[in-house]
């Protein structure tokens, strides 16, 4: 009898052990699939979306609970507001601006619409933490357009050549000249570029060809330089950058916002002479903030036709160099010929893949930009009723060869030339001159 | 702990012995104590509902050694109480299976962890030569290392990445203290009066997230291991 009594308590003691564990929360949901209907709701799936996608948790230093505390009530409060006190595009845009403020990812952008007593035009919020905390205003358009006035006085004659930046279609801006060197029939090899879209233009270019009328004449100067001016013209034997009479090339990537990686191998992987471990990424992999996979190796590779003798390279970048171009900077200076010559860069090295129809990325990998991609693309529907929202955020965490950090932080130069806009009004570029003065006295 | 085992192995010849040398009319002596070494294989479930991330499943199960020693106290010929120190590891398998462009990707990660575990059970037995147990009781433990070795995926290269590293334990995530129940069943024999030998098969039920309260929604995550040994107890 004891040892039935035994028994029974252990049976007992197994249905209570598995009363002893906590549940799954039943509030997960896809936030990159749900449709709100109510302010609060946009803001559960808001904050839960970044709770769960955010890749910097292990290193941001926002209280992202305590934010949540902090403005659950303010959405609730929208909600009950009655139809003649209707909730302000101001209102709106202070609650998130103050829930996503500080925080590190300086891709970050949010995009928040609520229909809601408010008319067409009135409804959208824009927030974007990520700050350019430096020295000085920005404007990378009146820059340019400055630095390449200086630039043309520079270069050896008839060997500028030039095209400016096609916004509607992303079409980067190209340049590229030879300027005089230390000694007689030295050259200095310059290239410039605006963004990183050159391959993907080139691509289209070559699969479409003239079936997108409205591509044909942006990607033409695309073809143009992709083709003899850098892709042949700077690695094949008769090239700038392969001619002997180059002691040293000046890569400039002031103003460039950015692009797609795939033009890292084809555009920077040529200056190099073999393959190149230029960070190493990861990626969110479940639902806990510091639930990260392993790292992995971010190589950039050497193409067939690259440059042969490793050379001088400076690559001018300030704090107007953003996102690839600040990988393309951290590339450069990391080979044992390459320098950084400028200011730190932006700050928003992790990358990230957004759009498409369902915005696919987030649901292969949970994390990075989730929303209503196409929603905000074809311009939102007051009379549909639908809180959305759009965020913007990198999809991986990326450091550098050495794992440290530079979101936020940007990459920093070697020799620190500060941009000056008295001195380029009196027409000198002074970050430019440091970098010919580096490639000819090797100081 | 290996010099420990060494030790007991070598004690059960001299036991032997002694057990050949004494007089056959003595009755045996009653003995209350025993200290035991214990072996097996462990099978892990770790607990964990993925919800909408569907492609990210735990559904393949890893084995790891289990192994250990233990002293028991047996006041009664049916009822005895153990405590013991074991090392097992609590193993998973998280495989991310995804189409991406018209590939099928699968990365798969294994990780690897070592704990060891102090138990402290009630047995009760049934039986004279061969004896029938079930024991259950309750059990604490501490999370000694992790290991993963999988494929990731490179976005910056579009390719697949291999790795194979231990994982640096973070204080703000990882709950390095382990706790819950045990219970199961098992049956053995007497060899010689001091030696005896067994097999039984054991859970161990977690009660502890793996994760230490870190965010306002964790997901909780438990390990509740299954394991199979076979033991040897030497009677004092």
């Amino acid at each position: 009898m004891k040892r039935l009594n035994f028994f029974g308590i252990l049976l007992i003691m197994v249905l209570c052990f598995v009363s002893c564990r906590k549940e799954p929360l039943d509030s997960f949901v896809n936030p990159n699939k749900f449709t709100c209907k109510t302010y609060l709701q946009q803001f559960e799936m808001v904050w839960q979306g970044m709770d769960q996608g955010y890749v910097f948790w292990d290193r941001d230093t926002v209280d992202w609970d305590a934010r949540y505390d902090e403005y659950r009530p303010i959405f609730a409060a929208f909600d009950a507001r009655p139809a003649n006190n209707p909730v302000t595009i101001n209102e709106y845009w202070n609650a998130y601006n103050g829930l996503f403020e500080g925080l590190l990812d300086h891709h970050l952008t949010g995009r928040f619409y609520a229909p809601k007593g408010l008319p067409r035009g009135q409804c959208e919020a824009w927030v974007s933490p990520g700050t350019n905390n430096y020295q000085h205003e920005t404007n990378s358009t009146w820059e340019r357009s400055k630095q390449l006035a200086i630039l043309q006085k520079k270069a050896i004659p008839g060997t500028y050549f030039g095209y400016n930046p096609d916004d509607d279609y992303n079409i980067p801006g190209t340049y590229t000249c030879l300027i005089p060197g230390q000694n007689e029939g030295e050259m200095i090899a310059y290239f410039r570029f605006t963004n990183f879209y050159m391959l993907q233009m080139y691509t289209n270019y070559m699969i479409y060809g003239n079936q997108i009328p409205g591509y044909v004449t942006a990607q033409e100067p695309a073809k143009k330089f992709f083709g003899p001016r850098y892709f042949e013209g700077m690695t094949s034997e008769a090239s700038y950058a392969n001619n002997d009479s180059v002691i040293g090339i000046i890569f400039d990537l002031r103003g460039n916002g950015g692009g797609s990686v795939a033009d890292l191998e084809p555009i920077i992987g040529s200056l190099t002479q073999s393959p190149t471990v230029v960070g190493y990424t990861r990626v969110k992999e479940g639902f806990g903030r510091l639930d990260y996979s392993a790292w992995s190796e971010s190589v950039v590779g050497c193409p067939n036709q690259h440059l042969k003798t490793a050379k001088p390279i400076v690559v001018l970048a300030d704090i107007t160099s953003v996102s690839c171009a600040e990988i393309a900077t951290m590339l450069i200076k990391s080979l044992p010929n390459g320098v950084f010559i400028g200011e730190r860069t932006y700050g928003a090295i992790g990358g990230l893949y957004s759009g498409g129809s369902t915005n696919i990325y987030h649901d292969l990998f949970y994390n990075g930009c989730f929303g209503d991609y196409d929603y905000f693309k074809d311009g939102p529907d007051p009379y549909a009723g639908i809180f959305s929202y759009y965020i913007y955020t990198s999809t991986f965490h990326m450091v550098d060869k050495d794992f440290n950090d530079v979101e936020g932080i940007g990459v920093q130069p070697d020799i620190e030339v500060r941009y000056n806009s008295r001195r380029l009004d009196e027409g000198i570029d002074n970050q430019l001159d440091r970098a010919i003065r580096y490639i000819k006295t090797g100081r | 702990m290996q010099g420990i085992m060494c030790m007991l192995l070598l004690a059960a010849p001299t036991c032997l012995v002694a057990q050949t040398s004494e007089p056959v009319q003595t009755p045996p002596r009653t003995r209350h104590w025993n200290i035991g070494l214990t072996a097996g294989i462990d099978r892990n479930y770790h607990i964990v509902d993925m919800v909408y991330m569907t492609d990210m499943k735990f559904d393949k199960y890893r084995v790891g050694p289990v192994y250990g020693l233990h002293i028991g106290y047996a006041p009664l010929s049916w009822l005895s109480f153990n405590i013991g120190a074991v090392m097992i590891q609590k193993n998973y398998h998280m495989d991310h299976v995804f189409q991406y462009h018209s590939t099928r990707y699968s990365l798969p990660t294994t990780t690897t962890n070592d704990y060891i575990n102090v138990p402290v059970e009630m047995k009760l037995s049934v039986g004279r030569t061969v004896k029938v147990h079930a024991f259950g009781g309750v059990y604490g433990g501490y999370w000694l290392r992790s290991h993963r070795k999988g494929v990731t995926y490179s976005f910056s290269n579009d390719r697949e990445c291999h790795f194979d590293e231990d994982i640096e334990f973070s204080d703000k995530r990882d709950n390095r203290i382990d706790k819950g129940f045990t219970w199961g069943a098992g049956i053995s024999g007497k060899i010689i009066n001091c030696i005896e030998l067994g097999v039984e098969v054991r859970w161990y039920y977690g009660i502890e997230d793996i994760q230490k309260p870190y965010m306002r929604n964790l997901n909780p995550r438990y390990n509740t291991t299954f394991a199979i040994q076979a033991g040897l107890n030497y009677w004092l």
